[in-house]
């Protein structure tokens, strides 16, 4: 037997009073540039008509604080009709219709500010190598036909096979001592001497103080990030920015968090450097397939935002209202679900004072509860670590589904007693009860995403609004709102190429050399337009005839209709309980 | 008004343990979907509530990742059977029962039976190709179709005997300090299972809950408070081995 494995984790619990144990929020990656690197990399064509904070020279500088200051302003129509766009050179959206050259020359990027030679010979080796192992640098086709999401099981795969090659995006765990954790596609057995070549490269550059970070080859994108002692890499061909794959590795990496704890981890390799992971996280591949599919195909995770499930705010208020009046102590946050959106989370007081719960942690929790779901009968109590509110501590959380067997709506409350399984079952009975009361299941049954049609805008197919911040409440969970994706869109081949042309889009915006805060992109079969204030960030796509004048107007409609119907579309002020035992606290609370 | 199936406390409570894998959560979904689903990851423990006759038990199906979080005490605590559950072709699942999974029955009640379960019997063994005939149920939908194993697939080696299993029972009881004689036989409490085909899993479950049925009427008649604390756990200690057969 394994000594490692007697170990009594014992881990610490959530203690919510602690401020100590509430760390920073994670950096939001996506918000992570300043007006002085805009300046810097400034491309303006007239400069002496531009205002610096304005790169490609797309907005027309009457208004000058418009996006100079950083006063938060309510997006104006008056705003708007000043957008004057003189661009719409074609942007490399994916790769089909535009320079290609130009997209390397942008991205291509190694680590700034490392050795250039000796990044260029681990380049190199790295190409030698993986090409030797099967690592797929050739002929791999078009990123556009192939559908991220295969059948359930890649597991038995042929890895030496073309077809394991031409996948579209391999993600790879390995630990430090180069053991194989997990492969998307194809055993980890069958894969550990590629695991060993990755991990062989990435000592190699370790041990001239070097961090390798990414490499690049005509058809490939290789990502390596390594957080503690494990390493993960992802092989893309979808011509993603490093950005948005070493994001989606983070999450691969919480996820892995999320079921064991940093802490645990850390203990583990500490204690034997060549443990073998997978015999913890063996039945949990499911859990990182479901993660990876959805990164791929939903755009929640880019936007690292949550997507509500429209509804009228007083049905909300009431479905709020009856979480908060089922608590028992040390219950946490109340969260209800339906169709894989949020329809109301409730928290406690004290959390939501220090914290939020951020949008990554709700969408790993999301997710282990989907990878799980297929035996919805049960009552499902399970330790889980929210990496980004505490990477070390454990949640329990009491799962279960309110309509069987259809299983479509599920609540999940968070308790920080791993004992309190009981009474958490019973504060879900309380919550069955109120809401039969109410017929609440009927009305949450009705409602549902919506059409782009009720904007009621001509040309507009689809869009994402993420605004950055909720009118008094700065603690808001962020979220966004996008309807549903309907024809021309309507096969998961042509929802794949609308998100890889967001994903072009947002890296662009995002782009930590060159961020751009418009874009207005014509391509082949569609027209889009990005743009990223102070107050939000929206991705909008239109038909290919649309003219630069009808796609503004387009949008300062659709701002006014999101402005209208924004209580229905986002929770707006989220309620709070009070389950602390601090008596003080309690009885100021009336609980 | 709740639905009734929902508000019934739980009369007796059993869990399911072993390393991942083993096929736990296979065995329980054959045993109440009656069916043999591929694709289904446990996250912590899953907790359902059987009817048993007039009596509700409580079945904890864990994830087998307990020693990690110290929620294993929690799933076993008041426990009047335990499950040990391990695959026939890997060696290494039994004695991890004996390494990780045993101590955390020491919040189990001090009668709690332990049933050892050897699962995935059809890799090995022929006989276990069809579902066990003695407990064929009549409300089946349709007759069990075996997986269909594709002629000439050559069985797997059978990593662990039935001896073993019954080795390994009396070290549990030992562990437990329980007198040999005194305890039910590994004969009725050893099975080897199939999930897949479902052979001999009906034997199983009601063969122990038939068994936990006398810890329920004890419970009963001791506290009038029907309503069953599952956090204290059952300090009585059983003095007779066998009441129950
Ligand atoms: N051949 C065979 N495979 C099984 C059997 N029971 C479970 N499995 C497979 O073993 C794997 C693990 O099963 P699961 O029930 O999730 O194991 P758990 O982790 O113990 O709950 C799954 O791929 C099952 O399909 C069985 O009786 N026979
Ligand atoms: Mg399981």
């Amino acid at each position: 037997m394994d000594p490692n494995s007697q170990q009594s984790g014992n881990m610490e619990e959530v203690k919510i009073f602690d401020p100590s144990i509430l760390p920073p929020c994670l950096d939001q990656i996506d918000l992570a540039y300043s007006d002085s690197d805009v300046l810097s990399e400034n491309h303006c064509v007239n400069e002496d008509h531009r205002m610096p904070s304005d790169p490609e020279g797309l907005l027309d500088s009457a208004d000058p604080t418009s996006e100079e200051s950083n006063q938060p302003q309510e997006p104006s129509s008056t705003d708007m009709q000043k957008l004057d766009i003189d661009d719409d050179r074609p942007l490399c959206a994916g790769g089909s219709e535009t320079d290609s050259g130009k997209a390397s020359e942008d991205s291509a990027l190694v680590d700034n500010g490392q050795d250039d030679s000796s990044e260029f010979v681990v380049t190199v080796l790295a190409r030698g190598k993986m090409e030797e192992q099967g690592m797929g640098m050739k002929g791999a086709s078009s990123p556009l036909c192939d559908t991220p999401l295969g059948p359930p099981s890649h597991r038995n795969e042929d890895v030496t096979a073309e077809s394991w090659r031409q996948h579209r995006k391999h993600v790879f765990v390995l630990s430090e001592a180069g053991k194989p954790i997990y492969s998307r596609y194809g055993s980890e057995e069958a894969l550990s001497s590629t695991m060993g070549v990755m991990m062989a490269l990435v000592s190699f550059v370790q041990s001239g103080d070097n961090i390798i970070r990414s490499v690049y080859s005509d058809e490939h994108t290789v990502v390596f990030m390594q957080r503690g002692p494990l390493v993960l890499v992802s092989v893309s061909s979808s011509r993603q920015s490093e950005q948005q794959l070493r994001n989606e590795l983070l999450y691969v990496y919480n996820q892995i968090v999320s079921m064991l704890t940093q802490a645990s981890i850390t203990r583990i390799f500490e204690h034997k450097k060549n443990y073998d992971l997978r015999r913890l996280l063996a039945g949990s591949e499911k859990i990182l397939d479901g993660l990876l599919d959805l990164v791929d195909s939903d755009p929640s995770l880019l936007l690292c935002a949550v997507h509500c499930l429209p509804l009228a705010s007083s049905l909300r208020d009431s479905l709020s209202q009856i979480l908060q009046k089922a608590i028992t102590p040390n219950l946490v946050f109340s969260i209800l679900i339906a169709k894989n959106q949020l329809l109301t989370i409730v928290q406690e007081k004290m959390v939501i004072d220090d914290a939020r719960l951020e949008p990554a942690d709700l969408h790993l929790l999301l997710n282990l509860i989907g990878a799980s779901s297929a035996f919805q009968a049960g009552e499902i109590w399970t330790p889980i670590c929210l990496p980004s509110f505490n990477p070390d501590c454990y949640f329990y959380a009491y799962i279960s589904y309110l309509d069987p067997p259809e299983c479509t709506v599920c609540l999940v409350l968070l308790s920080t007693d791993k004992e309190a399984f009981y009474s958490v079952a019973e504060c879900k009975r309380k919550i069955e009860e109120a809401m039969q009361a109410q017929n609440a299941l009927n009305a949450i049954s009705k409602a549902h995403s919506y059409s782009v049609s009720q904007v009621g805008v001509s040309d507009l197919r689809h869009f994402m609004y993420k605004p950055f911040d909720v009118p008094d409440n700065h603690r808001q969970l962020t979220q966004f709102t996008s309807p549903e994706m309907e024809a021309p869109y309507g096969s998961e081949e042509e929802q794949t190429r609308l998100l890889d042309l967001y994903r072009d889009m947002h890296s662009r915006i995002h782009s930590t050399s060159r961020p751009l805060k418009l874009i207005y992109h014509v391509a082949e079969r569609e027209t889009l337009l990005a743009w990223v204030t102070s107050k939000f960030e929206l991705y909008t796509c239109f038909s290919p005839l649309v003219t630069k004048t009808c796609a503004i107007n387009a949008i300062t409609k659709l701002l006014r209709w999101i402005k209208k119907e924004e209580d229905r579309l986002f929770i707006r002020y989220p309620p709070k309980y009070s389950t602390t035992p601090n008596p003080s606290k309690s009885s100021r609370d009336g609980h | 008004m709740p639905q009734a199936s929902r508000t019934k406390k739980p009369d007796v409570k059993v869990v399911i343990l072993g390393d991942m894998n083993v096929g736990k959560t296979s065995l329980l979904h054959r045993y109440t979907e009656r069916k043999f689903k591929d694709t289904i990851s446990t996250v912590g423990g899953a907790f359902f509530l059987k009817q048993w006759g007039p009596y509700n038990i409580s079945i904890w199906d864990t994830a087998g990742r307990e020693q990690f979080h110290g929620l294993g005490s929690m799933y076993c605590r008041g426990a009047a059977a335990v499950i040990l559950t391990y695959d026939v072709t890997n060696w290494q699942s039994l004695a991890e029962l004996e390494n990780r999974f045993l101590s955390l029955t020491d919040t189990a009640n001090t009668d709690c039976i332990f049933a050892i379960v050897g699962n995935k019997a059809d890799l090995t063994d022929t006989l276990a190709h069809g579902p066990d005939t003695e407990s064929e149920r009549g409300d089946e939908a349709q007759p069990e179709v075996p997986c269909p194993t594709p002629p000439g697939t050559p069985l797997q080696h059978k990593q662990v005997s039935r001896e073993d299993a019954v080795a390994l029972y009396a070290r549990v009881l030992r562990y437990k300090g329980l007198e040999e004689k005194a305890c039910l036989p590994a004969e009725t409490v050893c099975f080897e299972t199939s999930a897949k085909t479902g052979y001999n899993v009906d034997v199983l479950f009601e063969t122990l809950f038939d068994l936990v049925l006398p810890s329920i009427l004890k419970k009963r008649s001791e506290g009038e408070s029907s309503t069953v604390d599952l956090e204290t756990p059952m300090e009585v200690k059983r003095t007779k081995a066998g009441c129950c057969a």
